[in-house]
């Protein structure tokens, strides 16, 4: 800000202060242009852009408690199931739009995240993921034994979103939700909220001695996550279709948790921006090898596997490393941060 | 993560298994004879499902006890079992049934793959901890448990999705190891199966307390898991013992797939079950403890028995979370002792 | 070497990620030696030490145990040289008994004639342990866990015990059973290197001790010289 103001500031100054968020409209025109560069401009291409938004989005609110509070919820396709499943019951058996049963759905995930959440993050964080993992389990049984009511492994089939049975419409709804879920998290992380989950994320015992209460921080942060979950199986339910038990697999969890954590830990931006050429490859793959189901499974278990024993801080933390390193290059003469921490 | 070790070790095992355990137990025990006498199938079920979620469960105890790793991936090493076995006992199956005269093979020919499937999971073991985890630990050890925790997810989804691809989705199992006519005690018949798995953990188990208790590499293993620093100090070589823990928990994991192959065809999704009723039990019993976690599988067993013969086979999913929600809202601080309170890995 | 220099550091440099504790430090320990390491709390004496045993890698310098180059080596290949080390914090495992904690100290030990040997030297050093032998190590006393920590040092059989702070906390008595041992044990002909800030007591037990001081040597001494040195009078024995 006060780059634009002093007379002195050129472009260029402009440009490095504000570059992240410069970089991140550059991208989202991409993506705003990308289904009418080929190939997307195929139907079934466009496909792709769309599940690849929808992991991303995905991502993006599973790294905002991973990456935070370093809690990993395992149960997290389950919560996405859920929204999906509210929203698709309401709208069969009461008639209820989706868009409303979409906001119920959230809130049901948020409901049962806050439930799971309150009992668990007390403990340590390995039994809040087993716990959220149990829950996730639970769901899914609970959905494939009230077949009654969810149809079980038959399916579930659900009113479409949109009147169309064209991408392109589905497409900018899910973009436009993945930078709802982005820029309401980001405002969170920003806020003195995001400050408390981090000082929790890295050291408990410290936040605790700075008169942090750290179970109500860890269960907003929580509800919160689950809450953008369930509303993004409202999307899945109403884009597809078509919901089967099968949303809740533990691998989803883990599709999504791959691109999170290449993405980079604690950083929401890394998430969402490597979803797109990460989902896309793996649909390719996916296309390519029709007849090996679950190719694509090994793929992100190989990756995420590399990733956290090489590249824990994933493509964020790469981009960081660099960043320094540019900063360092240009200003030689300046002690910057990297350099004085070293040197003492 | 040493926050996270020394506190599991601060209160002796003993102790941290009394305080809730026991009732569960002494529950557990009373509704056992009582389904003893009324339906002894659920006694029998308990106890055959039992001994073996104890193999599996004291694997994963002793894995996070020693080397504080939470092994997703643990149940994989079942499904790892049971398709080695099936491997190895078809054709022996098949020479039995071209050769009815083969009474050798009709007592002994179910143990080739049964060991066999021990010496798969002790070599995938080992592969885990010496081209996974020993890289991690060189390179960092921050966020240890969390960063295992995805790891062996990340493995549990190679090992799942790469036995789907090279074994595909079909059912590889047997209907019956031992083709003889059912024993009976008490009045009750039990197939020969059934008491073999039962003879098998127990003995396994056994031979796994006396090898920890006597012997100088259980000794080892048991101080590597108290105090790593100290175990150095008297000479123990980390990475050796890292090695034999990780070798030996896989194996038990593996033998227990082998001996239920004929309750639990080979198929990809085989080892979930197994894998969330042992981490029940080892959340149950409180994590890095195995005599716990021995006992815990019995319980943990009958629940799942009583659930599928009076509910439904699905509802088995549901059990742990809704057992778990109930303990927590009842005793806030925890079924998992109070060490566990406000503990955080680093 | 054959003039029985068992322990020798040449201008050994070591510290942690950002922060150097050790500068250019040189010091020695012959065999059969009492030798003792003082100086002020954070000095660097138990850097010291966790560099010897391995626990730490020097970032310059060299550290010979009889002979043989060990800078850099690991932990457990050190202790089964012969270079045994009790920490400040003792690191026993305290949900095993006394007896377990000694067995495992014998790790390394293939003879059990010699093991048995040992253990009746450690319980003929410290008698309460053999009283309390069946009881788990983590419901032990203070100074009877310092005890232990030595005893399972020794069971070893190490031609060289580093003792760090074998006072500390400890009450009087405790103290004083504790230096006993350690006179015994030089007796029997073990090698000791000891961090002490005890200094008073320690220089009148030792027989040669070094005062380090903000990562340096500062002085070396018999225990006489140092008792009389101005420095160490004025600093360590409020004389």
């Amino acid at each position: 800000m006060s780059a634009v103001s002093s007379g002195s500031a050129t472009l260029a100054d402009v440009i490095r202060t504000h570059r992240r968020r410069i970089g991140l409209l550059a991208i989202l025109g991409v993506a705003l242009v990308l289904p009418f560069i080929p190939p997307f401009t195929g139907e079934d291409y466009r496909r792709w852009l769309i599940v690849a938004a929808f992991m991303a989005a995905q991502a993006v609110a599973f790294d905002f408690t991973a990456g935070y509070i370093n809690i990993v919820n395992f149960g997290f396709a389950a919560f996405v199931g859920l929204g999906a499943y509210t929203s698709g019951i309401l709208a069969v058996d009461f008639g209820i739009s989706p868009w409303i049963g979409m906001v119920v759905g959230a809130s049901l995930a948020g409901l049962v995240g806050l439930v799971t959440g309150a009992l668990t993050l007390r403990l340590r964080g390995i039994y809040a993921a087993v716990m959220a993992w149990f829950v996730g389990l639970a769901l899914m049984g609970l959905v494939r034994n009230v077949p009654e009511v969810t149809r079980g492994s038959l399916g579930l089939s659900v009113p479409l979103l949109l009147d169309t049975s064209e991408n392109l419409p589905y497409y900018y709804l899910i973009l436009a939700m993945l930078v709802v879920t982005f820029v309401v998290l980001a405002w969170v992380i920003r806020s003195r909220y995001g400050l408390a989950f981090r000082a929790i994320g890295q050291n408990l015992a410290s936040a605790k001695a700075s008169g942090i209460n750290p179970t109500r921080y860890l269960v907003i942060n929580f509800v919160l996550s689950c809450a953008f979950a369930g509303w993004l199986g409202g999307f899945y339910a109403h884009f597809y279709g078509i919901l089967t038990p099968d949303i809740m697999l533990t691998s989803h969890t883990v599709e999504v948790l791959a691109i999170a954590y290449i993405g980079g830990r604690g950083s929401l931006w890394g998430a969402a921006v490597v979803a797109f050429p990460l989902s896309i490859g793996v649909e390719w793959v996916k296309v390519q090898f029709s007849t090996l189901p679950g190719v694509h499974l090994v793929l992100y278990g190989v990756l995420l596997i590399l990733v956290m024993i090489y590249r824990p801080g994933g493509v964020a933390g790469l981009a960081r490393s660099l960043d320094e390193w540019w900063k360092r290059r240009r200003l030689p003469d300046r002690p910057s941060e990297a350099t004085a921490d070293t040197g003492g | 993560m040493t926050t996270a070790a020394t506190n599991l070790r601060s209160v002796p095992l003993a102790r941290r298994f009394l305080s809730f355990t026991w009732l569960t137990l002494g529950a557990a025990l009373l509704v056992m004879a009582w389904a003893a006498v009324a339906q002894p199938s659920i006694l029998i079920d308990t106890l055959v499902t039992g001994g073996m979620w104890a193999l599996m469960a004291a694997g994963l105890a002793m894995v996070f006890g020693v080397m504080n790793i939470p092994n997703f991936a643990h149940g994989e090493l079942f499904l790892l079992g049971s398709f080695t076995a099936f491997t190895v006992y078809s054709p022996i199956r098949d020479a039995m049934f071209n050769d009815p005269s083969l009474t050798v093979l009709k007592i002994f020919g179910p143990f080739p793959g049964m060991v066999a499937a021990l010496l798969v999971g002790a070599v995938v073991g080992v592969l885990l901890e010496v081209v996974l985890f020993r890289p991690l630990r060189r390179r960092s050890r921050e966020q240890w448990v969390m960063n295992t925790f995805l790891l062996t997810a990340g493995v549990s989804v190679v090992i799942v999705n790469g036995y789907r691809l090279a074994f595909g989705n079909n059912y590889h199992g047997v209907t019956r190891y031992w083709d003889v006519p059912p024993l009976e005690i008490l009045g009750v018949p039990i197939s020969v199966d059934r008491a073999m798995v039962l003879v098998i953990a127990l003995v396994t188990i056994g031979l796994f307390a006396v090898f920890l208790q006597r012997t100088s590499l259980g000794r080892a293993i048991r101080a590597v898991s108290q105090d790593e620093t100290g175990a150095q100090m008297a000479g123990i070589d980390l990475n050796r013992i890292f090695v034999l823990t990780m070798g030996l928990s896989c194996a038990l994991a593996a033998l227990a797939g082998a001996a239920l192959l004929f309750l639990f065809p080979a198929y990809p999704d085989v080892g979930l079950q197994p894998l969330y009723l042992a981490w029940f039990v080892v959340i149950l019993a409180g994590l890095g403890n195995i005599p716990g976690a021995i006992v815990g599988a019995f319980i943990v067993s009958l629940l799942q028995t009583l659930t599928a013969f009076y509910l439904r086979v699905g509802w088995v999913d549901v059990m742990p979370t809704v057992f778990i929600i109930l303990i927590l809202l009842f005793k806030p601080s925890g079924l998992f002792g109070s060490a566990v309170k406000g503990v955080w890995e680093q | 070497m054959g003039n029985g220099r068992m322990l020798e550091l040449s201008n050994v440099e070591a510290g942690y990620e950002l922060l150097q504790v050790l500068w250019d430090v040189s010091l020695h320990v012959d065999e059969g030696e009492f030798v003792a390491l003082l100086g002020p709390n954070g000095a660097g004496k138990t850097t010291t030490l966790r560099t010897i045993a391995g626990f730490l890698k020097p970032s310059g310098g060299e550290i010979t145990f009889r002979g043989t180059p060990i800078a850099g080596a690991r932990a457990h290949a050190v202790s089964r040289m012969g270079l045994g080390y009790v920490s400040e914090t003792l690191n026993l495992f305290p949900a095993m008994t006394v007896h377990e904690n000694l067995q495992v100290g014998a790790t390394s030990v293939r003879d059990r004639g010699q093991i048995a040997a040992t253990m009746d030297l450690v319980f003929e050093l410290f008698p309460r342990l053999h009283e309390r032998r069946g009881q788990l190590a983590g419901t032990l006393s203070g100074g009877e866990r310092k005890m232990l920590a030595i005893g399972r040092g020794l069971m070893a059989s190490p031609s060289l015990l580093l003792v760090d702070e074998p006072s500390l906390g400890l009450a009087p008595m405790a103290t004083v059973a504790t230096f006993e041992a350690l006179k015994a044990l030089r007796e029997r002909g073990v090698t000791i290197m000891l961090v002490e800030q005890n200094v008073n007591t320690t220089l009148h037990l030792v027989d040669r001790a070094y005062v380090l001081e903000q990562g340096r040597i500062v002085l070396e001494g018999t225990g006489q010289e140092l008792l009389t040195n101005p420095h160490v009078q004025a600093a360590y024995l409020g004389i």
